[in-house]
């Protein structure tokens, strides 16, 4: 009997990383929060969960497409308050919308070509990144502000067939990021690229005739297009624009895709690990507020989670 | 491009660290623009300003070099400044606050280095996981307020100069001449140069490498803890904001100045020279009144240029 | 016999070093082609470009007679030239299945990846080669030897009319070659070409029809193999007697420095000892990866052995030694360890001579003590070497490989130690500078010093050494005086084991 638990938690023989732990994690957590407190349970508090907890799913899928190459995106969080800052801009929605999507393509296309044309390490490359958007936010949106147009409000708050909308949102990343990662060529070849540099032949999977580069190019722009969504979202609910919304979204993206059991080495990982790694950090963060911690104490504890999550994977590279 | 590579007068500018340039460039800016600006005094005063980030950028060159990297300056940074200022240490004496900084700096780096070192743990995490701890753990200790004032000795000793030169920038110098000297005279000099240039032969040729990062890293907290008595030392007042933005400005300075993850081209000297330029370029752009949000930008974009600068530089083929 | 391929002129350099020198192949419908030459003549380079891994700096290629230009791997294989590399390239994380297939993986109508048919052709290909593995099992479940046979599986099942072959036996023991070897003539028999790398002669002389042998990246010559017998191939491939190359071997041994006594490399393996006495230069043979590799690093911490005990001059320490501190522990013994891999393990390409000539010296100083410049010292063992440089300041990459190797001795040679533990002492070099490796070793022998070797070599140990320790299945099977040593007598000495 031990013996089989074990092995349903062993993670060796698949690429799927660790994701039954914190499954099992996130349903206690969810017996736990409702048994502790009355309020998890009712039709609010739960709505609020999905409602709070579906911008980091989106962003955590985008970012697990970067972590499964073996790279990382640090200006995620940058993409959502920018997204959120050009969604305020006072324009039609009909171009707003698209157009944060193409401007997301395009931060994508930018990180991915300079990783892979020129040479830069993904860590720097994000990170000058997030400072340049930053900027460019704050000059766009010194302060929140400003409305976002009616249609993404709208998304985010009503219900069709009595099921709330964000539901519908959630489902919807899903059943994209599973066609892409499991439902198409590309996604196979992610998991190959990124077993060449975990295992450091980080040519393999070019030898193989994979294109590497538009491959890894590819993995930076979906990460950011996730990213600009979780700013749709975001704007909806808060129906403003806000140059520090995304603060710090990065780092809790980054826990969620580890606490799913995805190595930040690269190669392994699954999608609803992910998923369920978002959402323990959700209830995490709904049980805190519900519990009344204050919030400096939970960036704290996101913080040591992290740390702590991050340091039970095992990498041979030293360093960055 | 081959041609121009090949030529050894190209290959030998293209060594020389972007710092130098760009120190060089600024100069000419602000002679050009703002002649008045020009003097002693001006500048003094803004290369005083860049001093606690010049005494975290050495801490900073040292793990770079050995290809970790110490986000976690902001953290130090802005507890060190809690400590001191909120006065839960009410009569404490100024030894007693230079210590516990050196403390709390050294003891934050070797949990960094030991993460890093021993444990393998993604650098770039630790230490920004590090700093967001030590950011919410002050911030929940003030409420999200200004703790108070900073006792009137440390900005007494800040506003003292020598000659016509302010004492924190001669501390800065010293220090860094300090670690030019450890760095150029010392065994551990030639083990940072080792592990840089590759890991796996500084292992082979008997180097302990282990070691040698977690050494690098309980440094570079020491220089933090140094960095944050000076910074607040710079404020009459403590804050909550105080110093975060310190360590990805030391990034940048030290990319600038020709460190890159394992390449030690610049010393010590470029990145000094990188702080320099950064302390120019608020000059100029307080001169041309770009505000905030245009130095974010900068910062982006320098980090970017000249990491695709060496990024270029190393590409193979 | 139609050409199915023509590389002509062929010149490649990497960082200012010439790997290839205009070197010119043809390769011929319905025939096996052995490309033959030391480690480091080229062979490698010369089909990484056939393979669209590298590109050449001249030179052209043509196939079927139009000239053509592969950017990358994907380009030769859409011109059916397949290549079973000689590293392990196969992807841990993927599944066998996914592997043989990756970069031409079948798709169902709505752009999914078709396992069904995926896994059923892969299961197909690997029954032919005799295995019945799982398709769906991820590679890095595999055994070396497995991982091999995927590897082939994956080169000769594609649709392809050209096979590369990079050393494909390295891990197989000689049923698995005899398997491979029928694949191969079906190949030949369907009128496709085959390029065929190895180290082992009976098999060339088995399966081959021409040979072209490469020497320091030029070309020496392509002659039937019919006309050619091991010896004569041999001495194409080194250019001149061989016995001219190797120094006298030594007098008589001195007192014992290094012992090896119950080493149990792995759970299964049985147990082994081995004596190395000073003056005397020691090998360990035996067919390619048995375990050679593993028994010298057991010394150093870099492989764990399952239990054992070391002895230096006198001083007994247990086995496994510690990862990260093992090599320096021994170093501090007077063991110096000279890994395999120059490039990647043994230098500081980018630091200076002096640096990577001093490094060991450094190592077994603390941190926080001055570092002297070992000027003199450096200028020494420089001279010593006869290293062939601008100057101790120069970067190690910018030499040559002979010399980049002599640096690598000269580190401890200037360090002073008393046992020497080398993989691949010639790995890359040119044959001058072999000659001086292979004296500069005996120099340090004859000095008092004792060296233990492996090399994939042969006839390189049998040349170098004094006694030849046989290796097979983790265990030292022989021993053998260097003298009365043939590459025969060691080979069956390893397979009658």
């Amino acid at each position: 009997m031990k013996a089989d638990t074990l092995r349903l938690l062993s993670t060796k023989g698949s690429r799927q990383g660790m994701w039954l732990l914190p499954l099992l994690i996130a349903l206690g957590l969810a017996i736990w929060l409702s048994v502790q407190t009355q309020q998890f349970l009712n039709a609010g508090n739960l709505l609020n969960l999905v409602a709070q907890g579906m911008p980091l799913i989106i962003t955590a899928i985008g970012q697990m497409f970067v972590i499964l190459i073996g790279g990382l995106d640090l200006s995620v969080g940058s993409v959502i308050s920018f997204t959120t800052a050009v969604l305020a801009l006072d324009g039609p929605g009909i171009v707003l919308i698209p157009g944060v999507f193409v401007l997301a393509a395009l931060i994508g296309l930018c990180n991915g070509v300079i990783i892979t044309r020129f040479n830069v390490h993904p860590i720097i490359a994000t990170l000058s990144m997030q400072y340049v958007l930053l900027g460019i936010t704050r000059v766009l949106r010194p302060v929140s502000g400003g409305t976002v147009p009616d249609v993404v409000i709208a998304s985010v708050s009503g219900s069709f067939l009595g099921v709330p909308l964000p539901v519908f949102w959630g489902i919807a990343t899903i059943a994209v990021a599973w066609k892409l990662l499991y439902g198409s060529r590309f996604g196979l070849h992610l998991f190959a690229i990124g077993g060449g540099v975990a295992s450091g032949t980080e040519d393999a999977a070019h030898n193989f005739g994979i294109r590497d580069r538009r491959n890894i190019v590819l993995a930076y722009v979906i990460c950011s297009c996730f990213a600009a969504l979780a700013g749709v979202f975001l704007a909806g609910r808060i129906v403003s624009g806000d140059p520090n919304v995304g603060l710090l979204f990065e780092l809790d993206a980054i826990t969620a895709v580890a606490i799913g059991g995805t190595q930040l080495s690269g190669g392994v990982g699954s999608l609803h690990g992910t998923v369920v790694g978002a959402l323990v950090m959700a209830l995490l963060a709904n049980g805190m507020n519900l519990a009344n911690v204050s919030p400096f104490i939970q960036t704290m504890i996101k913080g040591a989670i992290l740390l702590l999550v991050v340091s039970l994977q095992s990498r041979k590279k030293m360093g960055l | 491009m081959a041609v121009a590579l090949d030529n050894s007068t190209v290959r030998r500018l293209l060594r020389i660290p972007p710092a130098y340039y760009v120190f060089v460039l600024l100069l000419l800016v602000l002679w050009i623009a703002r002649p008045h600006m020009l003097n002693l005094n001006v500048l003094g005063i803004f290369v005083r300003q860049v001093a606690p980030l010049g005494i975290l950028v050495i801490g900073q060159l040292l793990v770079m070099r050995v290809k970790s990297i110490d986000l976690s300056g902001g953290g130090v940074i802005l507890l060190i400044n809690y400590c001191i200022s909120s006065g839960t240490f009410p009569g404490a004496s100024m030894g007693f606050f230079v210590v516990l900084a050196l403390a709390i700096g050294i003891g934050v780096g070797l949990f960094n280095g030991l993460m890093v070192g021993k444990r393998r743990v993604s650098a770039v995490i630790v230490t920004l996981a590090v700093s967001i701890i030590l950011v919410g753990f002050v911030q929940y200790l003030s409420s999200g307020k200004p703790p108070g004032d900073v006792p009137s000795m440390f900005t007494d000793i800040y506003n003292t100069k020598l000659g016509p030169l302010p004492t924190p920038v001669l501390f800065w110098v010293a220090l860094s001449f300090a670690m030019w000297l450890f760095l150029s005279r010392t065994v551990f000099g030639r083990f940072v140069a080792s592990v840089g240039e590759n890991a796996q032969a500084a292992h082979f040729s008997g180097v302990p490498v282990e070691r040698t990062v977690v050494l690098a890293h309980v440094l570079a907290g020491l220089f933090a803890g140094i960095a944050a008595l000076v910074q607040t030392a710079s404020i009459a007042v403590g804050s909550v904001r105080v110093g975060l933005d310190l360590p990805i400005l030391a990034v940048a300075a030290t990319i600038l100045g020709g460190v890159v993850f394992g390449r030690g081209e610049g010393g010590v000297w470029g990145p000094f020279f990188g702080v320099l330029s950064f302390a120019l370029l608020f000059v100029v752009m307080t001169a041309f009144g770009i505000g905030e949000s245009g130095k974010l930008v900068a910062q982006g974009l320098i980090i970017l240029l000249a990491a695709i600068f060496y990024g270029l530089r190393s590409q193979r083929h | 016999m139609t050409i199915l391929v023509e590389m002509s002129n062929i010149a490649k350099s990497f960082g200012g070093t010439a790997a290839l020198k205009g070197v010119s192949l043809a390769l011929a419908g319905g025939s096996v082609h052995a490309l033959m030459g030391e480690n480091g003549a080229g062979k490698s380079t010369l089909m990484k470009i056939l393979a669209g891994v590298h590109q050449p700096d001249g030179g052209t290629i043509s196939r079927d007679g139009r000239a053509v230009s592969f950017g990358n791997p994907a380009d030769a294989l859409d011109a059916g030239i397949s290549t079973v590399f000689q590293e392990l390239s196969l992807l841990p994380n993927l599944s066998i299945a996914e592997n043989m297939f990756l970069g031409r993986e079948p798709t169902t109508r709505l752009g999914r990846v078709d396992y069904a048919r995926m896994n059923e052709e892969a299961r197909r290909a690997l029954a032919e080669l005799g295995l019945s593995l799982d398709p769906g099992t991820l590679v890095s479940e595999l055994s070396i030897a497995e991982r091999q046979f995927v590897e082939i599986a994956h080169g000769i099942k594609a649709d392809a009319s050209v096979f590369i072959l990079d050393e494909p036996t390295a891990a197989l023991n000689a049923a698995d070659v005899e398997i491979l070897n029928r694949h191969i003539r079906r190949l030949k028999g369907e009128g496709k070409a085959v390029v065929y790398i190895s180290h082992r002669m009976d098999e060339i002389f088995a399966i081959c029809d021409t040979v072209t042998v490469l020497k320091d990246g030029a070309l020496v010559g392509t002659r039937p193999l019919s006309e050619m017998t091991p010896a004569t191939l041999i001495a194409m491939m080194v250019g001149r007697e061989l016995a001219a190359l190797f120094p006298p071997r030594g007098a008589e041994a001195g007192e014992e420095v290094l012992a090896l006594s119950g080493l149990r490399v792995t759970e299964r393996s049985k147990p082994l000892s081995l004596s190395l006495r000073r003056g005397e230069i020691v090998a360990l043979a035996g067919l390619e990866g048995q375990g050679q590799q593993k028994i010298l690093r057991a010394l150093v911490g870099q492989y764990a052995p399952v239990a054992g005990q070391a002895t230096v001059k006198g001083k007994p320490f247990a086995l496994p030694a510690s990862a990260a501190s093992g090599v320096r522990a021994m170093q501090a013994r007077g063991v110096g360890f000279v890994p395999e891999d120059r490039k990647e393990d043994g230098l500081f390409l980018g630091l200076s001579i002096a640096h990577n000539i001093s490094a060991a010296l450094y190592s077994m100083r603390s941190e926080l003590s001055i570092a002297g410049s070992y000027q003199r010292l450096i200028a020494d063992v420089m001279q010593r070497l006869q290293v062939k440089a601008a100057g101790p300041g120069a970067p190690a990459g910018t030499l040559s490989g002979g010399n980049q190797q002599k640096v690598l001795l000269g580190r401890y040679l200037a360090a002073e130690m008393d046992v020497l533990l080398i993989e691949e002492p010639t790995r890359g070099v040119d044959i001058g500078a072999k000659a001086e490796i292979y004296r500069l070793l005996r120099e340090f022998a004859d000095r008092g010093g004792a060296i233990l070797v492996l090399s994939r070599e042969t006839v390189e140990l049998i040349g170098l050494c004094d006694r030849i320790l046989v290796v097979h299945g983790d265990t030292i099977v022989a021993e053998m005086p260097a003298a009365a040593a043939t590459e025969h007598n060691i080979l069956d000495a390893a397979l009658s084991a």
